[in-house]
């Protein structure tokens, strides 16, 4: 596959003229669209909300556009990343709009591979309507400062699918009160775990694949006060495994992951949820846009109806400690710069009627996360979920990751070595030196000349 | 047109059956000619898929190039290779490579042999059990993983029930650092033992009857026969199947990917899947590509020296 990405770039007409690629400016408004039957095709990773996007735009788009067609194209998750960029570098896309993970932003911009929409946003969308840095963690490059926007850096995509993680607890085991601290959550968990045997005090991800163990770090590490770099200065090492990181790692080495299940060091969404619809996890975390199917009862031993299944399962914001933050989740909507330019103008005709205050509502009773404020504050979203108020309550505490063009890279290096770590590899502080001292040789050589390294 | 004449021999009574040029040939097309348009077409798809990308691999592994950073490749010599040989990452990979590699290999080497020789002993069902035993061979890797992936889960997978039921506690096949490398190694073999037995099947039925027949003669015991007749005739076919085997074993990407996806941490990460890794994660295209030819000529000097053995062996 890389031979024919690298045959494909090296005889393709792409942009490889030596000068630094920046991403083609997308028209400031729509042109004409095609009268033709059309096809508008997305990339996305195989879970409930790309099939529900797919259900919801063909349903809703086409009274707009009778001759649109919506297809969501899915890989499975671990593959997500390398499906979408090895097309990029072969500079050709089966995509018309990719959904990238906000971390993906920086690698998409610097190499060429979306439009830029910063004009296209200025005349179509209504950016007052929305958190600021909810519309700069999905589509600003370089990245914002967290819980801001920088109103004259660029914009390169808009929110699709908003999401954070909730703590998913057992009503019935520890009551309706949720723990409001991370200490306080740690020993309800380990007091829960010892009163039920067969059940495990906490479910989270731990596996070494996609971003699993890193996010569990990263959130552990917020919440304790530490920090994963120093942005501007772009120092990691002494940054992250700093005092309050090595805090961090060790309480989520020492003491949550001996509350977790046994082998559940490779779990990741479906293994968590798959342990909360058992009844084998007395709290657990995942992605809020991932916890619908918790509420099915043919997927749960919880109950046989929604209500009962609702009696015994809560959901709450994270317990906060040192500071409050959560983990920023979702995706944004981005345009290939390789797709042909009826198509890119689709694209922008969707993302400009995706946006409206009335689809954004209708997403959000669909089962989507919305990203405006006035969705995220409608009943139509709060009522949708026992898990939307969770969302709508955790916008302002949160922060992203490194969103550069290195993320991959410093994704994979955080996330085999917290793996690593919690499933007795290497030491906990060992790991997180690793991490730093690795991560930061990623940063120092993306500026040196040279082969760009292992 | 003449009906054809029946050519004479030199047996008396014998007439040899005379091939002439086809009706409608054309007399431009040399025999060469029609050998070069049949096989040209296979020529050309070998040279555009497999010619061109190895030279163009071995081209980039010279330089700095990465497929989606884009711009020009900047010539940097033998950068990439001093830093793939010199890197502690990739000595830790080749150790991993190495042990399964002998673990896998040397088991099945092992079993595969003893499944075969105990197949070739039997007179009656002897087609069914071999067509049963190749099942697993016949099986997508991914399937295999998958599969392994469940019964191997510490919490609902049937393995751990089955300890679980004689009195055994739960293990972590997959999630530590030791059980996870026996698990893809269990697995490995589980898949290509048949592949052994197949070969050693096929060399214990091609030893002659009458050298076992000469040695009951002799009143020789069992394992004087194994060891004097069978083993001897049956090793090289043997050799040949473990140098393959080898060969896979060295490559392995697929079971790791789906199995433990190289962990806990970086354990059971392969050489092929530190590649893949540096190729799309990093889309360090240059060092890549100089990853992968290093792995190519590793292979191809070790299969010389193989075969050199190997020729050793039968000259002996």
């Amino acid at each position: 596959m890389l031979l024919v990405a690298t045959t494909a770039a090296a005889c393709g007409d792409g942009q490889d003229d030596g000068t630094k690629v920046s991403a083609p400016k997308a028209p400031a408004t729509i042109p004409e669209l095609t009268k033709d039957p059309q096809t508008l095709s997305f990339i996305w990773f195989d879970w409930p909300p790309a099939h529900a996007l797919e259900a919801f735009a063909n349903a809703e788009y086409k009274k707009e556009r009778p001759n649109a067609t919506i297809k969501v194209n899915t890989v499975p998750n671990a593959n997500w990343h390398d499906a979408m960029f090895t097309q990029f570098a072969a500079r050709k896309t089966d995509f018309d709009i990719a959904i990238l993970d906000s971390q993906h932003i920086g690698e998409a911009v610097t190499n060429g591979s979306i439009l830029d929409l910063t004009d296209f946003v200025k005349n179509n969308i209504e950016v007052s309507a929305y958190n600021p840095y909810l519309l700069a963690a999905y589509g600003q490059f370089p990245q914002a400062e967290t819980g801001k926007r920088d109103e004259n850096a660029s914009l390169y995509g808009l929110p699709l699918l908003g999401d954070t993680w909730t703590m998913i607890y057992r009503k019935d085991l520890i009551g309706d009160k949720p723990p409001q601290t991370w200490d306080e959550m740690i020993s309800v968990a380990e007091r829960c775990q010892a009163d039920n045997p067969g059940v495990s005090g906490l479910a989270f991800h731990q596996a070494n694949g996609s971003d699993a163990a890193a996010v569990t770090y990263n959130t552990v590490n917020g919440v304790y006060g530490g920090n994963l770099w120093d942005a501007k200065n772009r120092k990691i090492d002494g940054v992250l495994n700093d005092t309050a990181g090595q805090e961090a790692m060790d309480v989520l080495v020492n003491k949550m992951k001996p509350l977790t299940a046994k082998g559940s060091g490779n779990w990741f969404i479906d293994e968590v949820n798959a342990a909360v619809a058992q009844g084998k996890a007395c709290i657990a975390f995942n992605w809020i846009a991932a916890s619908g199917g918790l509420l099915d009862p043919k997927q749960s031993t919880l109950g046989t109806t929604r209500k009962q299944i609702l009696d015994k399962l809560g959901f709450a914001t994270l317990p906060s400690q040192k500071t409050n933050l959560v983990p920023l989740g979702g995706m944004g909507m981005h345009v290939s710069a390789y797709s042909s330019k009826a198509n890119q103008a689709e694209a922008l005709n969707f993302m400009k009627w995706f946006e409206r205050a009335d689809v954004q509502k209708k997403w959000a009773a669909a089962g989507g996360v919305p990203s405006r404020t006035d969705a995220l504050e409608s009943p139509e979203f709060l009522n949708a979920g026992p898990f939307n108020q969770v969302y709508t309550d955790s916008v302002p505490r949160m922060r992203d990751m490194w969103n550069v063009p290195e993320y991959a890279r410093l994704v994979n290096i955080e996330n085999t070595n917290v793996n690593a770590a919690l499933n007795g590899a290497k030491k906990p502080k060992d790991a997180l030196d690793d991490i730093a001292k690795e991560q930061q040789g990623v940063l120092d050589s993306s500026s040196r000349k040279g082969g760009g390294g292992l | 047109m003449s009906d054809p004449v029946p050519l004479k021999t030199d047996h008396p009574g014998q007439v040899a059956s005379a091939t002439l040029p086809a009706p409608g040939r054309s007399r431009r097309l040399s025999d060469r000619g029609l050998a070069v348009a049949f096989t040209s077409p296979a020529l050309l798809l070998l040279l555009a898929m497999s010619v061109f990308p190895l030279l163009w691999a071995l081209y980039l592994s010279f330089t700095d190039y990465s497929a989606t950073r884009g711009g020009p490749a900047h010539f940097i010599g033998f950068g990439n290779y001093t830093a793939i040989l010199t890197s502690a990452q990739v000595h830790q990979r080749a150790l991993t490579t190495l042990i399964y590699v002998f673990g896998a290999v040397g088991l099945q080497t092992v079993l595969g042999f003893t499944i075969a020789y105990l197949i070739s002993r039997r007179t009656h069902g002897r087609g069914l059990l071999t067509t049963l035993f190749l099942v697993p061979m016949m099986l997508s890797p991914v399937v295999v993983g998958l599969f392994w992936r469940f019964m191997l889960d510490a919490q609902f997978g049937v393995v751990n029930s089955m300890l679980g039921s004689v009195g055994l506690g739960q293990v972590e096949w997959l999630t530590r650092q030791r059980t996870a490398l026996i698990s893809l190694i269990v697995v490995d073999t589980w898949q290509w033992t048949p592949f052994i037995m197949l070969i050693a099947l096929a060399g214990l039925s091609a030893v002659p009857k009458y050298l076992y027949e000469a040695a009951s003669i002799d009143r020789a015991s069992e394992w004087f026969r194994f060891r004097t007749i069978t083993l001897p005739l049956v090793w090289p076919l043997l050799l040949i199947a473990v140098l393959f085997r080898a060969i896979e074993a060295f490559r392995l990407f697929d079971l790791v990917y789906i199995l433990t996806s190289g962990g806990p941490g970086v354990s059971t990460e392969t050489l092929s899947f530190h590649v893949y890794k540096v190729a799309f994660l990093g889309f360090n295209t240059g060092t890549a590509s100089a990853y992968g030819i290093l792995m190519v000529l590793v292979v191809i000097v070790l299969t010389q020296l193989y075969l050199r053995y190997l020729n050793k062996l039968k000259e002996g």
